[in-house]
């Protein structure tokens, strides 16, 4: 080849059209989304953020979550997202717009966070922390004979036998098997430690959360209500309390340990078995935990949005969908 | 044609015009010492720094309770750090020194300026060391090969800027109207960087796009990184030391003016393909997948050329360590491309997105393509700038092949395990903790390989560090990897 002029220009030329077309042509497309709302201007979705949130989100990144947690839900016809619960409709631009960093993950070595902040129980009815008295009626609906029907009240919740053909291996493994084929003739229901100590299984249907959780993991007595905020503090201070088959490192640099001064501190962890701390301490945490958290349970895409046609359930409880795609940066096809 | 007929050096020079030249370009090798061994050198630091790293974050994968309780060795921060160790501290300074040496000797000139250079080793050594320390205090950005924080990216840049303009100027001083092959990519390897960084860091960190489309910047410059940096790097270094090695001119300029073009318009548009289904516009991520289908255009010639190149002359692999480690690496181009492709169809990718097999592909890139090159032309430049042999043909032959197996059986573990763990996790009956644990006892194999190249790896450092202490052979012929003189051949030099 001969010639600079033709080398540069091709040079420059090439990339001006990958740095045009795949990333300033879609900042004209979607980059401009705002939030919707419904004709008389209330219901907004999304939100703006709390700093707490926002916080939590660096927090989220500098660990590295985003390397093992996808945050993005794919429709019905390109995987089984929806199917695991994982979400009840695909995510859309729309969104992430208050997303700052945009943590979509392309990785799953560990559960979709899309819709964490979803799964959690409503607030009014979080049960009393767990190991409670209210634990008591649930550990004889979940006895063999009944797993149907309390597989039918709270699906995911239930404790429930593990599959014929799959039986657990170890003593433990509580959430390792789905509630696939529950049924008499199944083994007895194995325990997670947590669940052993305590003596009995708790599937605490009062705190099913609203969009079924996803069959793992499941919910543990002695524990608090899974994926409420006291849940997810023991699950990242010790990941294996709540299931023992999980991959998922512990982050206790998150947490304090300190002694009590006066009376137990309303934040402390509710830990059993080896993970408690000793007589007169407390675990509590620190102020990076608890944006991590804040963020986690703002994860929500669970509000329908008019540029994405939701499957099935929701397109009841949502007047709003419409089939047709809104202008401007629809992802539907 | 059979091997004992080669000649296994520069091809033979007779009459005084051939000494001029030799002597023209010791010169030129002389010129480009110092500032290229300190490339190196910096580079093979950050790879034993690197290869340390990855096997800890390989280990502690299958085994999370190791060491997790503190914050700078959680594996959501030591991963990072490794990435970007490999990235911008081995595979960008070891791919500089190259292009460096390169561009003196086919511009024909000595080096001018050494000062930029050494200073641009500095800067981006600085760079890289506090972007690590960075993340590991709980500064990463999140966002993949752009984890540096900011104060770090900024030293990165103005180090590049100080490399890429001495490469400008010494482009000015070149002599000679041909520009040979391995100078386009070169040149757009340079050009190219600046543009592509300076996009990312601006759209994510400066003047930051809404949502998505951060995602979506960031895959487009990991992937054009991947391609149009070390990409073009490691293709241009192939086109020079495949025809050097063997002393014959390579088969068609044509074909080499084709794949040149075609992989800088198809391969900068792939990225997008990997978010497959994900919340983007669809005609984003099916202008990515019909690019990565489209650079097996490029693929195909690349490949094709350096093939007709070397008809008749892969024996030579046989003796040459250079010619073996970068053929090794040229065809492990055309594997990383086909696995590309393969992965980025809607079908696949369904099954493969969110798994291992993504970490596959990196590492076929990265590694089987672009650093065995590199390997492969630090063979070749090393004693040139040292006046010294490698010492042991052994210890070549044991980092060649602890390399080949380790890659090998990495990209093997990767992909098997991703196609597992995928095919779990689209099967809604089973739970979803049955994918993540079938894909564990892959790891563990994952991390059997990390061994191996753990091995090469610290084979090749301390082979190194006895050149750089001038502890090599002192010989006019070249180490090679089995003796010559055993199969009868005559070496012509």
């Amino acid at each position: 080849m001969k010639g600079l002029a033709p080398l540069f220009l091709g040079i420059f030329g090439t990339f001006a059209f990958s740095w045009v077309g795949l990333t300033v042509i879609p900042n004209w497309q979607i980059g401009h989304l705002n939030p919707q709302s419904d004709e008389e201007g209330t219901d907004i979705y999304p939100m703006p953020q709390s700093g707490m949130v926002t916080r939590g989100a660096r927090v989220y990144a500098a660990n590295g979550c985003n390397y093992c947690h996808s945050q993005q839900v794919r429709a019905e016809y390109s995987g089984a997202d929806i199917e695991r619960k994982w979400g009840d409709r695909r995510s859309a631009p729309r969104d992430y717009i208050f997303e700052r960093p945009a943590l979509l993950g392309k990785m799953r070595m560990g559960q979709d966070l899309a819709n964490i902040g979803a799964r959690a129980p409503k607030e009014e009815e979080s049960p009393s922390p767990a190991g409670g008295p209210s634990s008591a009626p649930q550990a004889a609906a979940a006895s063999p004979g009944t797993v149907a029907s309390a597989k039918a009240a709270s699906p995911p919740q239930a404790t429930s036998p593990s599959p014929p053909t799959a039986p657990a291996t170890s003593p433990g493994a509580i959430a390792s098997k789905p509630p696939t084929s529950p049924g008499p003739a199944g083994p007895p229901p194995s325990k997670s430690p947590a669940a052993a100590a305590a003596g009995g299984t708790s599937p605490a249907a009062a705190a099913s959360p609203p969009s079924a959780g996803p069959p793992w993991p499941e919910q543990t007595a002695g524990l608090p209500p899974m994926y409420s905020a006291a849940w997810h503090h023991v699950h990242l201070y010790s990941p294996r309390s709540i299931n023992l088959d999980s991959n998922m490192p512990s982050y206790r640099f998150l947490y304090q340990t300190r002694r009590i001064s006066d009376a137990r501190s309303s934040d402390a962890l509710q830990l059993t078995g080896s993970d408690a701390p000793p007589e007169g301490w407390e675990i509590v945490p620190t102020y990076d935990a608890k944006c991590l958290v804040a963020y986690m349970m703002a994860l929500n895409q669970s509000h329908p949005l008019k540029d994405v046609r939701s499957p099935g359930a929701s397109a009841a409880s949502s007047p709003a969908t419409s089939p047709s795609p809104a202008p401007g940066g629809q992802p539907a096809k | 044609m059979n091997a004992t007929g080669i000649p296994l050096k520069e091809p033979a020079i007779s009459a005084a015009a051939g000494d001029t030249e030799q002597f023209e370009r010791a010169l030129i090798d002389a010129s480009t010492r110092v500032p290229v061994l300190i490339f190196y050198t910096s580079a093979v630091a950050w790879l034993i720094l690197g290869t340390l790293l990855a096997g800890f974050v390989s280990f502690k994968l299958h085994t999370p309770d190791l060491l997790s309780d503190i914050s700078f060795l959680t594996w959501g921060r030591v991963r990072p750090v490794h990435m970007n160790v490999m990235v911008y501290g081995w595979a960008s300074m070891a791919g500089m020194g190259t292009a460096i040496w390169l561009m003196a000797r086919l511009c024909r000139t000595v080096l001018r300026y050494p000062l930029l250079l050494v200073a641009g080793a500095g800067f981006w050594n600085l760079g890289v060391f506090l972007g690590v320390c960075g993340i590991l205090l709980g500064d990463s950005t999140g966002y993949q090969w752009l984890e540096f924080p900011s104060y770090a990216a900024i030293i990165l840049f103005v180090a590049y800027t100080l490399v890429a303009s001495w490469a400008v100027l010494m482009f000015r001083f070149r002599r000679g109207e041909q520009i040979y092959i391995t100078q386009w990519y070169l040149l757009a390897a340079f050009l190219w960087f600046p543009w592509l960084y300076a996009a990312g860091q601006l759209m994510l960190f400066v003047v930051p796009v809404q949502g998505v489309l951060q995602a979506a910047v960031g895959w487009w410059y990991a992937n054009n990184l991947l391609f149009l940096w070390f990409g073009a790097i490691g293709l241009g270094t192939a086109y020079y030391m495949i025809p050097k090695v063997i002393g014959r001119p390579v088969y068609s300029y044509h074909l080499a003016t084709i794949g040149f073009w075609s992989y800088a318009l198809f391969s900068s548009w792939t990225g997008m393909q990997r978010l497959v289904d994900g919340p983007f516009p669809a005609w984003m991520v099916t202008a990515s997948i019909a690019a990565t289908i489209l650079t097996l255009i490029p693929v195909a010639t690349v490949g094709l050329n350096h093939h007709m190149t070397m008809q008749g002359y892969f024996p030579l692999m046989r003796y040459s360590p250079t010619l073996r480690f970068t053929v090794f690496g040229a065809m492990s181009y055309t594997v990383f491309s086909l696995v590309g492709v393969l992965i980025s169809l809607r079908s696949v990718a369904r099954y493969v997105n969110f798994t291992q097999a993504s970490i596959a592909y990196s590492h076929l890139g990265l590694y089987a393509f672009f650093t065995m090159v590199i390997f492969g032309s630090m063979y070749y430049i090393v004693p040139r700038l040292i006046g010294r042999e490698w010492r042991y043909g052994s210890l070549i032959k044991l980092h060649f092949w602890a390399s080949a197996y380790g890659i090998g059986l990495m990209t093997l573990m990767l992909l098997a395990g991703g196609l597992t763990q995928g095919t779990g996790m689209e099967n809604p009956s089973l739970a979803f903790s049955e994918s993540v644990e079938s894909v564990l006892p892959y790891l563990r194999g994952r991390s059997l390989s990390g061994i191996l190249l753990t091995v090469s790896h610290f084979v090749f450092a301390y082979h190194f560090g006895l050149m750089l202490f001038g502890l090599g052979r002192k010989s006019t012929v070249p180490t090679f990897l089995n003796p010559v003189e055993a199969e009868g051949a005559e070496v012509a030099h």
